[in-house]
């Protein structure tokens, strides 16, 4: 059976990504880089309304152009229902972008235009009009477990409130799309930006009645997914139809408005909270109301989160608005569970008059136990001990005593959880070649996680060799199955059968070569690029390989138990300033403490916790759809009113991998999830110590501050 | 964006050829405003003059009549103005804070002065005024970044210009040029309220090119404040400037001007009235912070925006004394 | 810089210049100076028609100084300069992210100035210097290199933004030392999804320290 080496030489070490250079240098080609011979620009026609019928589509406009090539319907006249602003009605190919532009705005659309609800407040109001077949709402059962309203009586503290979070989009910088270009009438090679190249393979298969052998999906490089990216799309199948029908490929990728209103989105989230605890801080009750709305999909998310609450209720209900669906975002579900969560607690130990740290730690289930006989609770508890040191959890006092001046500082902090296993039904392939290449190949990809660099790890620890040795082949939908980048489940998926692979393809490497030595295999051993035969230098890298003579070594490994893990801790500690004349909150520092399993390279594992902060932080202070009940439009579908942090809006950010000989002997397990969790919370929280008052709506605007102080001005 | 026919003079006369058309005419600069409304196709002219080749048009110099800015500076180049720098501080400070580096590389004063309102719906395609079918979309719809004063009428945008504001109260005048000849205005008659959905926000007819604006010799003590939620790249909620011609120690002649409030840059009256023949103490900021925000209407969205004024108000007042009480310890 | 709305929320195509000046109510002091405006224009147009422009429109040849090289293409007046690298030259290191000069993706360093390539007409780039990240180089001492070490970059679609903004930042102040705070400052244009912003930081402080060095 296959295990982590006990003393690695270079798991767990800082190792610059391989594909570091050529993204850093520009020369690495991004799916919408790509320029086959004869390349045609596609464009797709968007609905400019939220809610119509399509009455009509004339694309003759259009086709009689300069250099238009090809022109496709994506609606159906007299059928298609409108349900969002940017849903897909057409599609055009020309030979340059500004043509194609023209041309899309050539075609003429009949729409009748039907009444729309584009927030969740119009969506829900009374005497809205329905405009989903299901109605605007869809109210779940509420789940009850024990006696909340019974308990609730015997509480010495309740606290009631309703949090808000807005609706966030995926904001991926390269925008969904791909380009097609056939290979033959019934050929396909289509780069892809996915997180999946075997979801879009999957996807090509079946829209344009292909066999999978002529689908070939690549996506050597790609700009950002965060759950949003695992299809071909509409749009993606409408480009190969377009090249397809011009005879040449086409690059098709959507536009900044389009990402925002059709590639995906986080639920929005709101919470209508009564918490109870007892003198003691414990928790006795929870009765919570909550909705959402993911568009026509669902935004449902965990509650009372990591907390142990024995009598409780919830009920959810679901709200649908004509506006983009819901895709999964970095951790589905968790962020808004747990600001909403965390929250609570806050505003429930405030009322308390306790330390909200001790609040927590007293309120965790005595045993959450997850894979390898861990206790999570235990965890939580040495985590948050190191969190508080590194911000000096020593500081905090009560709310309201945090400066004279306008500016007030503040400390939050909240906790988080994720599964971040991986699927037990990939392969990886390893290829020793005789003049001494090495190649790993596999049908998964690297979404700016590392993942390409991790495999590459893998195996030049077990070959003894550099990492730049290693030719890390992924992202190639025709190579052995891989996993889809989603869930913090890569790693855990892809790195079990590539250290089976590579152990795989040592062994036959020394089985092969080992007559030749006068040795037995077991004999043979790699170390600092060298064959050593019974501990002796006998060769070189290079020179072992030659000995195999014209035919390579290959290998598949598969997926082997006690390699992989799943269910981490973490939490975020966050301090600020908020300057209460103005309502402008800076975060000055953000403390992540953060288990993971195994870590396989500290400095590709290390960005993905800094970003998952940085993401958080967005959610916390800036971030927000912003949808017009007049038009159903969305009023800021670019990157300058949707407000994303800049160099200047990032704090000092502490990230301590919680990296214990007890978490590395569970194996590996995601991290891109999780430190996104608890940021949002933690900085709402520290706002909230810092003022003295709750400011119940994400994000923490100015707006949003300002009248959150002048309500509790005019409740005083 | 729609395909336009484009030129490049390279005198102001040429220039001036160009914008007189014919069709509809846009002048280009810095490119960061018109480019982004014809891709929005906001903006669709028949033709583009291009201005950055008028090199005529762009530096700063001192001369007897006070500094004059040329309005093809690139704000990158105001910034690094000494002059400005160290006898401007207002108009140095909103200049460092408009955009990004790459802005201020590519943005012109000019271009600062006369960009075109950033209201949502005005760029979403539904007119300066916002309307549809007759009827404010803004007064409905989302208007955290709309105007506070003047909101009885339709315009409920706000003056994008972060500039006009400091420069207004230098009390800068602008120098135009048109087919008519040359006039000098105040920079603060570059603008308008529109009243129907026909008028624009601009005074310049059509043909018509800012060359420069100049500030006025003599000894004026200012100060600036901005309020945004980003540190980064971000427009300002609110913003004050102030110009105080002193008596000794106490202002003669103030001006007091607002950023975000109003479709022009606000001059507040009830400020300016509020600290002639003060001393520049924290009472005398806090009496024209009260001040400023007598008349303001907020509209259903932007009542913070009250809270702005009066911070803003009092922190450019006592920017302009030196006393930055809320910069942190 | 006169300025016009060619469309209107009831319908594209721009009002002419006669109602505009009906219509535009101006300030009453500035009415007249506007009337006598009207006149001249219409006289400067027949001028301007006897003595036409140097316009250009419709797709011409246009030939750029990008990375030391002359290339040519044919774009219109309206192709970004941003477009035109990317979709004529193959000149794919500056990235369509924004579109808007608000994210710094489309980065290009232009007479030694970074701006945003994808609010800048190809056209008035003529006779003028181009550099972007492929002529950087790549070597130890150079940005690419320090940003690679400090993985100051994850999916890497911002990242070649950020590199041109940080070489240029640190062209402009050369031999200096900056401050974490100098750092931020300077590469405030550009924005990353992915959160990369630390390793930047530290590759931009990095890269200062060779380049100082060398």
């Amino acid at each position: 059976m296959a295990s982590w080496p006990e003393s690695p030489r270079l798991i767990g070490t800082s190792i610059p990504r391989l594909d570091g250079l050529a993204k850093a240098s520009g020369r690495a080609k991004y799916p919408s880089d790509i320029r086959p011979e004869g390349l045609l620009f596609g464009v797709l026609l968007s609905s400019p309304h939220a809610s119509a019928k399509v009455k009509a589509i004339d694309l003759e406009p259009a086709k009689t152009m300069p250099g238009v090539k090809a022109v496709l319907a994506l609606a159906t006249a007299g059928e298609s229902t409108i349900f969002y602003q940017g849903q897909e009605i057409a599609a055009v190919a020309a030979e340059t972008e500004e043509k194609a532009r023209d041309a899309a705005r050539a075609i003429r659309v009949e729409y009748e235009i039907l009444p729309h609800v584009a927030t969740e407040r119009q969506s829900a109001a009374e005497g809205a009009p329905k405009v989903f077949p299901t109605g605007n709402t869809r109210a779940a059962r509420a789940q009850t477990t024990g006696k909340p309203d019974e308990a609730m009586q015997k509480a010495d503290a309740v606290i009631e409130a309703t949090y808000e979070l807005p609706v966030i989009t995926h904001v991926c910088l390269e925008p969904h799309g791909l380009t097609a270009h056939w290979k033959g009438p019934d050929s396909i090679t289509v780069y892809a930006s996915t997180q999946s190249v075997m979801g879009v393979a999957n996807d090509m298969v079946e829209n344009l009645g292909l066999e999978s052998a002529n689908v070939t999906v690549l996506t050597d490089v790609m700009g950002g997914g965060f759950g949003s990216k695992f299809n071909a799309d509409t749009w993606g199948i409408a480009a190969a139809k377009l090249a397809k029908e011009a005879g040449r490929p086409v690059r098709m990728f959507l536009d900044r408005a389009q990402e925002h209103q059709l590639g995906g989105n986080r639920p929005s989230a709101k919470a209508k909270i009564k918490l109870g605890a007892a003198k003691d801080g414990k928790l006795v009750a929870m009765v919570a109301e909550t909705s959402g709305t993911g568009g026509r999909g669902g935004s449902n998310f965990p509650l009372p989160y990591v907390y142990k609450v024995d009598d409780r209720s919830r009920a959810h209900t679901e709200i649908f608005v004509n506006g983009g669906s819901a895709r999964a975002m970095r951790a589905p579900g968790h962020p808004q569970g747990c600001a909403v969560m965390e929250a609570a607690m806050d505003d429930l130990a405030a009322k308390l008059g306790i330390n909200p740290l001790a609040f927590r730690l007293a309120n965790l289930a005595e045993a959450d136990m997850v894979a390898g006989g861990v206790n999570r609770t235990d965890l939580y508890k040495e985590q948050v001990e190191r969190g508080a040191k590194l911000i000096g959890w020593d500081r905090w006092k009560p709310r309201g005593q945090n400066g004279d001046g306008p500016i007030k500082r503040g400390l939050g902090l909240a906790l988080h959880q994720w599964g971040g296993g991986g699927a037990q039904d990939k392969q990886v392939a390893c290829i020793i070649n005789p003049d001494g290449s090495v190649e790993l190949r596999s049908a998964t990809q690297d979404i700016g996680t590392g993942a390409r660099t991790i495999l590459a790890v893998i195996a030049a620890e077990v070959l003894g060799l550099e990492v730049g040795q290693i030719k890390s082949n992924i992202g190639n939908s025709t190579f052995p199955p891989g996993q889809s980048s989603g869930g913090s489940t890569t790693t855990p998926s892809m790195a079990p059968p590539c250290l089976d692979a590579v152990e795989k393809a040592r062994d036959e490497l020394f089985k092969r070569i080992a007559p030749g030595l006068d040795a037995k295999p077991e004999d043979l051993s790699l170390k600092g690029g060298k064959l050593l035969v019974k501990g002796e230098e006998k060769a070189t890298w290079a020179q072992a390989c030659r000995k195999l003579g014209m035919m390579p070594v290959t290998a598949t490994g598969v997926f082997g138990p006690g390699l992989a893990s799943t269910g981490v801790g973490g939490c975020q500690f966050a301090e600020v300033t908020v300057d209460v004349e103005t309502g402008v909150v800076r975060v000055k520092k953000i403390v992540a403490v953060q288990d993971s399993g195994l870590i396989l390279d500290m400095l590709t594992w290390k960005s993905q916790v800094y970003g998952g902060v940085i993401g958080g932080l967005n959610y916390g202070l800036f971030e927000e759809r912003i949808m017009d009940e007049g038009t159903g439009a969305m009023l800021n579908p670019d990157m300058e009113m949707y407000k994303l942090a800049g160099a200047t809006d990032i704090p000092e950010i502490v990230v301590d991998a919680y990296d214990t000989p007890e978490m590395r002997v569970r194996g590996v397990i995601g991290v891109g999830e999780p430190p996104t969790i608890s940021t949002a919370a933690a900085i709402g929280n520290a706002v909230a110590n810092a003022i003295g008052v709750r400011v119940p709506k994400w994000p923490m605007s100015p707006m949003n501050v300002l009248d959150a102080l002048a309500a509790a001005e005019g409740k005083a | 964006m729609k395909a336009f026919e484009y030129s490049s003079p390279t005198t102001p006369e040429d220039a001036l050829k160009d914008l007189a058309g014919p069709g509809t005419v846009e002048a280009l600069s810095g490119g960061t405003d018109l480019i982004g409304r014809m891709k929005d196709y906001v903006a669709s002219p028949d033709r583009v003059v291009y201005l950055k080749d008028v090199k005529a048009l762009a530096g700063i110099a001192e001369k007897s009549g006070g500094l004059e800015i040329g309005a093809g500076t690139r704000l990158v180049d105001l910034s690094a103005d000494p002059i400005v720098r160290k006898r401007l501080p207002a108009l140095h400070q909103a200049t460092v804070e408009v955009g990004t580096p790459q802005i201020r590389n590519m943005a012109t004063v000019g271009g600062n002065l006369l960009q075109r309102p950033r209201c949502w719906y005005f760029r979403n395609g539904h007119g300066l005024l916002g309307t549809k079918d007759g009827k404010s979309l803004v007064r409905e719809g989302d208007n955290r970044y709309h105007a506070i004063f003047l909101t009885e009428g339709d315009a409920l945008f706000i003056n994008p210009s972060s500039l006009a504001v400091p420069l207004i109260a230098l009390n800068a005048q602008a120098t135009v040029v048109g087919p008519g000849g040359e006039r000098t205005i105040p920079v603060e008659k570059l603008y308008q309220v529109p009243k129907s959905s026909d008028d624009r926000e601009l005074t310049l007819a059509p043909g018509e090119l800012l060359t420069k604006v100049t500030i006025p010799a003599g000894e004026v003590k200012n100060g600036f404040f901005e309020a945004r939620q980003k540190q980064s790249h971000d427009w300002p909620l609110v913003a004050a400037a102030v110009g105080l011609k002193m008596n000794g120690d106490t202002v003669g002649d103030g001006r007091v001007v607002l950023y975000g409030v109003a479709p022009i840059p606000w001059r507040s009256e009830a400020a300016e009235k509020a600290i002639r023949g003060k001393a520049l103490t924290r009472e005398t900021a806090e009496a024209a912070a009260a001040a400023a925000v007598e008349g303001a209407k907020p509209l259903s969205m932007n009542g913070y925006k009250v809270a702005l004024v009066k911070t803003t108000v009092k922190r450019a007042l006592l920017d302009a004394a030196g006393d930055r009480y809320w910069e942190e310890a | 810089m006169a300025e016009q709305d060619s469309r209107t929320p009831t319908g594209p195509g721009g009002h002419s210049r006669r109602k505009f000046l009906r219509g535009s109510g101006l300030a009453a002091a500035s009415a007249v100076l506007t009337s006598q405006a009207a006149v001249a224009i219409e006289e400067a147009q027949a001028e301007a028609a006897a003595a036409e422009p140097k316009l250009l429109s419709g797709e011409a040849p246009l030939t750029l100084k990008v990375n030391g090289e002359e290339k040519s293409c044919t774009v219109e007046p309206r192709s970004t300069l941003l477009d035109t690298l990317r979709d004529r030259l193959d000149v794919t290191g500056p990235k369509r992210v924004c579109d808007r000069a608000s994210c710094g993706a489309c980065t290009v360093i232009l007479d030694g100035d970074p701006v945003y390539s994808c609010t800048t007409l190809a056209v008035s780039c003529k006779g003028k210097t181009i550099e972007t990240v492929e002529g950087f180089d790549i070597g130890e001492g150079g940005v690419p290199h320090a940003f690679h070490q400090h993985d100051g970059l994850m999916c890497g679609y911002c990242t070649p933004g950020f590199v041109t903004a940080c070489k240029a930042y640190l062209d402009k102040n050369p031999g200096k030392t900056p401050t974490l705070e100098d750092v931020k400052r300077g590469l405030d244009g550009n924005i990353c999804r992915c959160g990369t912003y630390m390793g930047v930081f530290e590759a931009a402080l990095a890269a200062a320290k060779t380049m100082k060095g060398a």
